[in-house]
């Protein structure tokens, strides 16, 4: 129909040049078209006078308007309009057809597979159209192209797609030859994640357009599918983690389905869950104890529903390494309380987490508990950071700051902020406001602004209560189950005394409230600040949910000891180790960083960095790592996983022959397990591409009109037309319908 | 003999035997109470972090109580009340002078009945040969025990008097051995040095310049642990830390005893507010 009217195809018009072949100055035709309109409107203003009454308003407009559009299209065809489009010379261009054999496309959505249909619709005319015009090249494609024969050479068995990597490739092999066009037949499930803007690009160079062909159902009928599973990459042996599950499903809105996580046979945890609707994209958080150290790779799984297509996208494996490395924290307390004695009990059985403390018994009298040696925090609470920075956290309880110099305090501040450490600030007589650390250094990091006057601590009894960021919160969580959670902690005892620790800062997260005296305040708060991380705990009267409740109780125990975890869990050591994923899908290529900083926590810039790499099958090797530029202290190394299996890479960081420090780094390549995934036909990803480069997407039911369409390019070897338009019937059936119009109406309004 | 001065002395022996009773166990002051400032309502109400608390219990039948003082009742009470409140009153002075211990100034007495006692993780129980349980109350203490509260006594003498504290300790913590305190036991370092200590005496030692009762000739300090070491039951059979603290103004009294008294009873508070 497009055609009949408008006498060319709509990628004409969608890629050609509008033009006036006329010779006559375009000036002239503006001016004519400007002359026409006021002409008429002369015309019909001087005889509106004779006119019926009827025809003396608007209507007399309409009138005009009809009569202007006629005059004007007729003076626009008098300049000969036109359209110039580069096309495709016959026989003296290839089209690239690029088919995709991956996994994937073997899903039979339409009682055939995917393949069979694009093959189909290749040897149903689409191939032999083509082949009228331009010779054809058939690609069979997954992560790389290979130029095949005939279409049955073609099996839907390759364990991954990268559509990117491909176009790519086909852009270089091709430099010498005339490709006009690229016909890409595929269920668009790319393993990447989506294609790179460098394919783009070359494509872009070469002006070729990709036109792309969608097979697949695009949304599956049955089946439910993991999108995602985030974990913390590392954890403290024996620590509580919360994974968080997002999936999708199809066919199965409103059934129970059964979350679960594994550490090989293992189960971690498991929880059932009502499935939302169909499409709609759902997360849950599980709960599971890290376990012992060592690098674990966890399977997140759900389990399989009647009549599910596809059940191997239900599982997906994430690497956690666990490491049972002490973590120390430095308690300074000011005076003797029973908040003090409580935590310290209830870090007793922790085997990660110990407490080094200094407490001030008398004025002039400290009693240090928790040392390693008798110098250990013997000259009171370090001056220089060395001697501060190798413990993960510290805790300041009720100590006025003038107990510190200004460079003490200025060193605690740099402990988060620099060093990376976990601070904690506790309540009392001579904390937060009252003990005057509103003007000091510290007070930046807080968590809060501080009251601007004293007297804020008070002994009385206070009610607790998790706000929504505490019911999410690790620190807070009591029982697995949320909804018992809160409740557990609306009814645990009151606390002894309390403190108004001030308005929290914007990134604040306040986890728990208190009520006391009509009064609702904040009780726990937390922020990031820096490369660390403070808290402030309003109260010093958790001990009384530990003396109130019956002996064996965990409350207490459990808070503080995940409190604490979350207070140095983080804090990292003199080398960090990363890769920007742990699990590398078919494509063993990632880059092994490394941030090194000396006993000082500053940048090591003159370091000496390796990475030694172990693999699967005994494989062993050892990388030196050099240095990033412009960002001091960060070392990195590529690295290729050539197998699949688990890798484990410890990085080593020396200067003059000594040790600075070392760290572990887990990662996992996994060969065909992505293809499974995202199984749906990628109609976005494949309109996108189609976009991007100047091709079209199309459906298989619509391919009888591609040979038309793909001429238009101007890739290859190109001549460009020009095309009047002067003569389309499109035109013709406009002047006939403004003069149609204009007599209608006339009639109508009785003017004829 | 006639009948009536049967009666009269019949009615004189059991007045001596009852005084001769009231010796033994104690109850009866040689010099009577040291004098002492009431509590004003002030202080009874101040809001602090550490309460000394002492230990209401019941007393076996047969045991006879001393002067005792409570809010408002006046004079009465049982042997739990011994030196009190001067003893805990004069304790409770040195606390707050030498410590950074945010101390009430007042002391108070706890009960086993009542849930109070969960309030005040430090207990102070005299005269433990005389004390009783009912199983509710032994349960109740155990669970005090149990959750980090801790108990100190002090005030009883020979191996009749520790033979009656054990039979309520027992009650209370059956299985938990009762071992002799090293002379390097943190809790005698925890504040003061105390590695060399002798016999704290009563008040009695002004008169009989013995620092002994009963049969109880060499002081034990002696103590029952948790699970994971830590002190929870503190035991000062032999001495009389108590008098030591109340007669610490006496002229009379030695300042040797009342110094070292202070020191141990300071020793043990902050030994609990540290495990």
């Amino acid at each position: 129909m497009f055609e009949w009217l408008f006498k060319y195809p709509a990628a004409v018009f969608a890629k050609g040049q509008f033009v006036l072949l006329g010779s006559w100055p375009r000036w002239i035709l503006a001016l004519l078209i400007v002359l026409a309109g006021v002409g008429l409107g002369l015309l019909i203003w001087s005889r509106l006078s004779q006119a019926t009454l009827r025809m003396r308003s608007w209507r007399a407009g309409i009138v005009w308007l009809l009569q202007f559009c006629l005059a004007a299209l007729l003076l626009l065809l008098l300049w000969q309009p036109a359209i110039t489009v580069a096309e495709l010379k016959p026989q003296q261009n290839v089209i690239a057809i690029l088919l995709d054999d991956s996994h994937s496309m073997s899903i039979a959505d339409s009682g055939s597979t995917r393949e069979a249909d694009a093959v189909k619709a290749l040897e149903n005319g689409v191939l032999a159209s083509l082949q009228k015009n331009f010779q054809t090249r058939i690609y069979s494609f997954d992560t790389r192209i290979s130029r095949v024969s005939n279409l049955a050479q073609i099996q839907p068995t390759a364990p991954a797609t990268r559509i990117g990597d491909s176009l790519q490739q086909l852009v270089s092999e091709t430099s010498d030859l005339p490709v006009g066009a690229v016909l890409l037949m595929s269920d668009g499930s790319d393993n990447t994640g989506g294609i790179d803007r460098a394919a783009i690009a070359a494509l872009r160079s070469r002006r070729i357009p990709v036109h792309t062909v969608g097979f697949g159902a695009e949304h599956m009928s049955h089946d439910v599918e993991i999108d995602d599973a985030t974990v913390a990459p590392r954890a403290l042996a024996n620590s509580r983690m919360a994974a968080t599950v997002t999936f999708q499903q199809d066919g199965f809105a409103g059934q129970k389905a059964t979350i679960s996580v594994r550490d090989g046979n293992k189960l971690l945890a498991s929880r059932d869950v009502a499935l939302a609707g169909n499409g709609k994209s759902q997360s849950e958080t599980l709960l599971l104890n890290a376990g012992d150290a060592g690098a674990k790779s966890l399977t997140f799984s759900i389990a399989p529903l009647p009549g599910e297509t596809n059940t191997a996208n239900n599982a997906i494996t994430r690497m956690v390494n666990v490491t049972s490395d002490k973590r120390r924290i430095l308690y300074v307390e000011g005076e003797p309380r029973w908040e003090y004695k409580f935590i310290r009990r209830a870090e007793t059985d922790d085997p990660i987490v110990e407490i080094a403390s200094m407490l001030r018994t008398t004025e002039n009298k400290i009693y240090r508990q928790g040392i390693e040696n008798p110098q250990e925090l013997a000259d009171g609470f370090p001056t220089d950071a060395k001697d501060l920075f190798q413990y993960q956290g510290l805790i300041i309880g009720s100590v006025e700051a003038g107990y510190f110099t200004p460079a003490q305090q200025d060193l605690i501040r740099q402990f988060v902020d620099r060093r990376g450490g976990g601070l904690l600030m506790l309540a009392g007589r001579f904390a937060l406001a009252d003990g005057g650390w509103s003007g000091s250094p510290v007070a930046q990091a807080l968590p809060v602004v501080l009251p601007d006057h004293n007297k804020t601590f008070h002994r009385l009894p206070a009610t607790v209560e998790l706000t929504a960021a505490g019911k999410d919160s690790l620190i807070c969580r009591l029982t697995d189950d949320p909804s018992e959670n809160a409740e557990r902690w609306k009814k645990l005892p009151y606390l002894m005394d309390y403190q108004e620790a001030g308005t929290p800062k914007p990134g604040a997260v306040v986890l728990a409230d208190l009520k006391a005296d009509g009064r609702e305040l904040p009780l726990l708060i937390t922020q990031n600040y820096g490369l660390g991380r403070v808290a402030v705990m309003a109260t010093s009267g958790t001990w009384r949910w530990q003396m109130s409740l019956p002996a064996g109780d965990p409350t207490h125990k459990m808070f503080w000891q995940q409190f604490l975890r979350w207070l140095v869990a983080d804090t990292p050591g003199h080398v960090v180790a990363s890769v920007p994923s742990q699990m590398l899908f078919d494509d063993g290529r990632t880059k092994l960083t490394a941030q090194v900083r000396d006993v000082d926590y500053l940048p090591a810039t003159d370091a000496s960095v390796q990475a030694h790499i172990i693999g699967p099958g005994g494989m062993a090797a050892t990388v030196d790592m050099t240095p990033v530029p412009d960002s001091p202290g960060a070392f990195q190394a590529d690295w290729n996983a050539e197998k699949p299996g688990s890798y484990m890479a410890e990085v080593v960081a020396q200067r003059g022959g000594q040790d600075i420090g070392r760290d572990d780094v887990t990662f996992e390549r996994m060969d065909g397990v992505a293809e499974n995934f995202h199984t749906q036909q990628n109609r976005p990803l494949l309109e996108q591409l189609a976009a991007e480069t100047g091709g079209s997407y199309w459906s298989p039911q619509n391919l009888s009109k591609l040979a038309s369409q793909i001429p238009y390019s101007e890739a290859g070897i190109t001549v460009r037309n020009t095309k009047p338009l002067w003569n389309m019937p499109a035109v013709f059936f406009v002047i006939l319908l403004l003069l149609f119009c204009e007599w209608i109406l006339r009639r109508k309004w009785g003017v004829v | 003999m006639k009948p009536v001065p049967r009666i009269a002395v019949l009615i004189a022996l059991v007045t001596v035997g009852i005084g001769l009773l009231a010796l033994r166990s104690r109850g009866f002051q040689w010099y009577g109470q040291g004098p002492f400032t009431p509590v004003t309502p002030e202080q009874a109400n101040v809001k602090a972090e550490f309460h000394w608390s002492r230990l209401q219990y019941n007393a076996a039948q047969g045991s006879f109580g001393g002067f005792g003082y409570r809010y408002g009742y006046g004079f009465g009470g049982g042997s739990w009340a011994q030196d009190y409140p001067k003893a805990d009153r004069q304790l409770l002075m040195a606390i707050r002078r030498l410590t950074r211990i945010d101390a009430a100034p007042t002391e108070q007495v706890v009960e086993l009945d009542d849930d109070k006692i969960y309030n005040y993780p430090f207990i102070y129980a005299v005269q433990v040969e005389n004390w009783t349980f009912t199983p509710a109350q032994a349960a109740r203490l155990r669970q005090y025990l149990l959750r980090g509260g801790f108990l100190m006594v002090d005030d009883f003498h020979g191996t009749e008097d520790w033979e009656n504290f054990l039979r309520g300790m027992r009650m209370v913590l059956p299985n938990r051995p009762i071992e002799d305190l090293s002379d390097n036991d943190e809790i005698f370092h925890v504040l003061y040095d105390l590695g060399h200590r002798f016999q704290v005496p009563g008040e009695q030692y002004v008169v009989t310049g013995r620092t002994y009762e009963k049969d109880g000739y060499v002081p034990k300090w002696r103590a029952i642990r948790d699970d994971n070491g830590r002190i929870v039951v503190a035991i000062c059979h032999n001495m009389h830390l108590g008098d030591a603290w109340e007669w610490a103004d006496s002229p009379e009294y030695p300042e040797r005893f009342s110094s070292l008294a202070f020191r141990l009873g300071i020793n043990y508070v902050i030994y609990d507010m540290t495990h």
